[in-house]
């Protein structure tokens, strides 16, 4: 004989000791049945979007939340309904309420049915959809598919006014309501924060990249076969973990529950990243080398593109999101001449990396032709001068102008 | 040029009075057309202006008048055969069907037949079923044949000196109904003259209006009508007793057709219906409803619709019951319009 059992589905630890997590998306719907492993739901946690099957398969009676809702680590997030075939008396207390509950989620079916067959009915002579032939050009110009559309004429001939509801559904609405819900939540509330309680200010100044672009080149020649080809941003992560050393209030973080600055060691680079899911900020770590190695041009390069194409793809881990103690966000082609980023709280710095282009300048005296590309960063004043801002972009200037000291593997140098 | 008001007897004189001084190859045949002037006066004065040897009288015997009138063309002369009555064309169908049309082809372009049959058509005139038919169907089947019928005297005349001047046969349609004034399908009203209606202004001297054009004789939006002949006067009366913003298209030439008009006009209004005075069924509406459907089919609003004479011989009593009057194009219009779209 067979018994139905109810199980519910609390929501489970999602890793690295999350203890909430939103609610992005249902995959399924009540009433629907599910097998195990299936996706049941995605959910967001502070870093990540995680997708969560189901536990079991059965059909779905009721589900914890709605998209937006945060839910607690051990809190119900679904219940489902199993069927087993077993020796023996059934639960009875359980069938009742499963039976129950799935009684009236298949009338709610039931209702949600009716009403697509009713708003589906055209009564029709024949079989066939009822219009005329310039009505029918005109679904076809408007991309209407008439089988959609209810005709009011005789016989439920669809007529041109009839279209006009089917094309204003077809037409993008005037205005599209998205809710601020999961990583869109979490950045915006991260930038309002960060513009709120850190006092900005922006500081550019113009780097000559003619010679690191020469060296780019070069590299980019040499490189492995296998190896992608060497962007500008290696390098000026590079640059900034040598330079950092000497500028430990620009490598920091500000503990405001404990109100103290906390000086790096380390230095742990965040690439501000486009993502489908919005902005994000992979980490690399020890670009100044935590153990006294040195990432080269080559591992730095790769690094960066691994943690970015992780983020981008969402399969980032927790501790390759967190954990820079300064942040590069740099648009490439779109970077435009000046920008003025905002802190990746708790850090107090950020660079910003602007276009690289030609331009007529002065050089050793001469009128010529040069590589220029800004710096925009942004620095928290509270905790960096202006002085040592300023201090910091111009020894990185300085070592992006002579850049063949950046392939070098010892930190230092001098 | 001097324009002057002429009905349509008068404009296909003028017609012929200025291609018989234009050209010495052009001569008339026909009964009682010379030393008479024709029954409905159409050639009136020309024999005794241009001689008994260029203005013929023959024999009842319209086989005869148009086997003759091949053999003067494929001769070198330009002939204008008139047959009395389109009802008594049938004799010399087979001339027509069998030598003039195919002349051109079964001579590989050796021979064309340059003649023009001129014939008065159409009822409304209390003629019964021998002076009354509208044959121009059976006649726009036969390839080889340009077939035409004006609507008014100006377009007569000019549609008259295209036809002599054309090097192929035209058999020549004139609403007979047409030819002292424009009749709107109501028979109990006074008469109406051609004096004063724009298309009653015929300039004296030499013109044409091209063969296979169609003329919009009214622009609307609302539904196209096409029509040629007589018709033509009771649509526009229709659509007036409606007020609807119809278009009406005069064909003018039935062969070659101006699908081009056509087209552009359905393709506009969406919507099409079709008068003839001749009989409905494999009439030449039938024809225009298949070029018209191919052409706009994605614009089409509602089938279709034709008027035309009821499918029996012209009767000799209840003319105005057979007759496609007004009121019967009214209420075809009136239920093309009610088609939902």
């Amino acid at each position: 004989m067979s018994t139905t059992t109810r199980h519910i589905m609390k929501l489970p630890d999602l890793g690295e000791g999350t203890v909430s997590a939103e609610v992005i998306a249902w995959k399924v719907a009540p009433g629907d049945l599910v097998r195990e492993d299936a996706p049941l739901v995605e959910m967001s946690t502070e870093k990540a979007v995680v997708e969560v099957p189901a536990p079991v398969s059965g059909r779905v009676i009721s589900l914890g939340g709605k998209p937006g809702d945060t839910i607690a680590v051990g809190a119900e997030l679904a219940v489902f309904a199993i069927e087993t075939i077993i020796e023996g008396a059934p639960k009875v207390d359980d069938a009742r309420e499963v039976e129950a509950a799935l009684k009236e989620s298949a009338a709610a079916a039931a209702v949600a049915a009716a009403a697509v067959v009713e708003s589906r009915s055209v009564p029709r002579t024949g079989g066939r959809i009822m219009a005329s032939p310039a009505t029918r050009r005109r679904a076809f110009e408007a991309g209407i598919d008439l089988a959609t559309v209810q005709g009011s004429g005789p016989q439920g001939r669809i007529l041109a006014r009839d279209l006009g509801a089917a094309r204003a559904a077809n037409a993008a609405p005037a205005v599209t309501e998205i809710p601020v819900i999961g990583i869109r939540r979490l950045i915006a509330q991260r930038m309002s924060e960060a513009k709120r309680v850190a006092p900005h200010f922006a500081y550019v100044e113009e780097v000559d990249v003619t010679e690191l672009e020469a060296l780019r080149v070069r590299c980019n020649a040499e490189r492995a076969a296998d190896a992608p080809a060497l962007t500008y941003l290696p390098f000026i992560v590079r640059a900034l973990g040598v330079v950092l050393h000497d500028f430990p209030q620009c490598n920091a973080h500000y503990d405001e529950a404990r109100n103290v600055i906390l000086r790096h060691a380390a230095v742990h680079v965040g690439i501000a990243t486009q993502t489908p899911d919005g902005l994000k900020v992979p980490v690399v770590r020890d670009v100044a080398g935590g153990d006294g190695q040195v990432l080269g041009i080559d591992e730095l390069a790769s690094e960066i593109r691994r943690v970015s194409e992780a983020a981008r793809a969402g399969r980032a881990k927790r501790e390759e999101l967190s954990g820079s103690t300064i942040t590069v966000t740099s648009l490439g082609k779109l970077g435009g001449i000046v920008s003025t980023p905002i802190l990746n709280l708790p850090e107090v710095a950020i660079i910003g990396v602007n276009k690289v282009i030609e331009r007529v300048v002065v050089h050793d005296g001469k009128i010529t032709i040069r590589r220029m590309m800004n710096l925009s960063s942004s620095f928290d004043h509270r905790f960096v001068d202006g002085y040592d801002a300023a201090a910091l972009i111009q020894a990185l200037k300085e070592k992006l102008e002579r850049p063949e000291e950046l392939l070098s593997k010892q930190l230092r140098v001098n | 040029m001097i324009a002057r008001s002429m009905n349509m007897v008068q404009a296909l004189n003028s017609a012929m009075d200025i291609m018989l001084a234009r050209d010495p190859a052009v001569v008339l045949l026909g009964e009682d057309i010379g030393y008479f002037g024709g029954v409905f006066r159409v050639t009136d004065g020309l024999q005794k202006k241009f001689g008994a040897h260029r203005v013929l009288d023959t024999p009842i015997a319209e086989g005869g008048i148009v086997g003759a009138a091949i053999g003067m063309a494929v001769n070198g002369l330009r002939p204008v055969a008139e047959i009395q009555f389109a009802d008594y064309i049938y004799p010399a169908y087979d001339q027509m069907v069998s030598e003039l049309a195919r002349l051109r082809y079964r001579s590989a372009a050796a021979f064309t037949a340059p003649l023009t049959i001129r014939t008065p058509c159409g009822g409304g005139i209390r003629g019964g079923q021998t002076h009354s038919q509208s044959p121009e169907g059976v006649f726009a089947h036969v390839s080889g044949l340009k077939v035409v019928m004006p609507s008014n005297p100006y377009d007569a005349k000019g549609l008259l000196i295209a036809s002599i001047e054309d090097d192929d046969p035209v058999v020549f349609f004139e609403p007979k109904r047409l030819y002292n004034g424009p009749f709107d399908g109501e028979p109990d009203k006074p008469a109406q003259s051609w004096s004063g209606h724009p298309q009653g202004e015929v300039p004296e001297g030499y013109f044409t209006v091209p063969i296979g054009k169609a003329a919009v004789v009214r622009a609307g939006g609302a539904l196209s009508i096409i029509t040629y002949g007589t018709m033509v006067h009771v649509c526009l009366a229709a659509v007036a007793a409606l007020g609807i913003d119809a278009e009406v298209v005069d064909l003018r030439s039935m062969v070659p057709l101006d699908t081009e008009t056509l087209t552009a006009s359905v393709s506009k209004t969406g919507r099409c219906l079709i008068v003839h005075e001749a009989t409905g069924f494999a009439g030449f509406g039938a024809e225009l409803v298949a070029q018209i459907q191919q052409r706009c089919f994605w614009h089409l609003e509602a089938p279709i619709a034709r008027v035309a004479g009821w499918d029996t011989p012209y009767p000799h009593a209840f003319e105005w019951e057979y007759f496609p009057g007004k009121q019967r194009v009214v209420r075809a219009i009136e239920r093309l319009m009610a088609e939902a779209a």
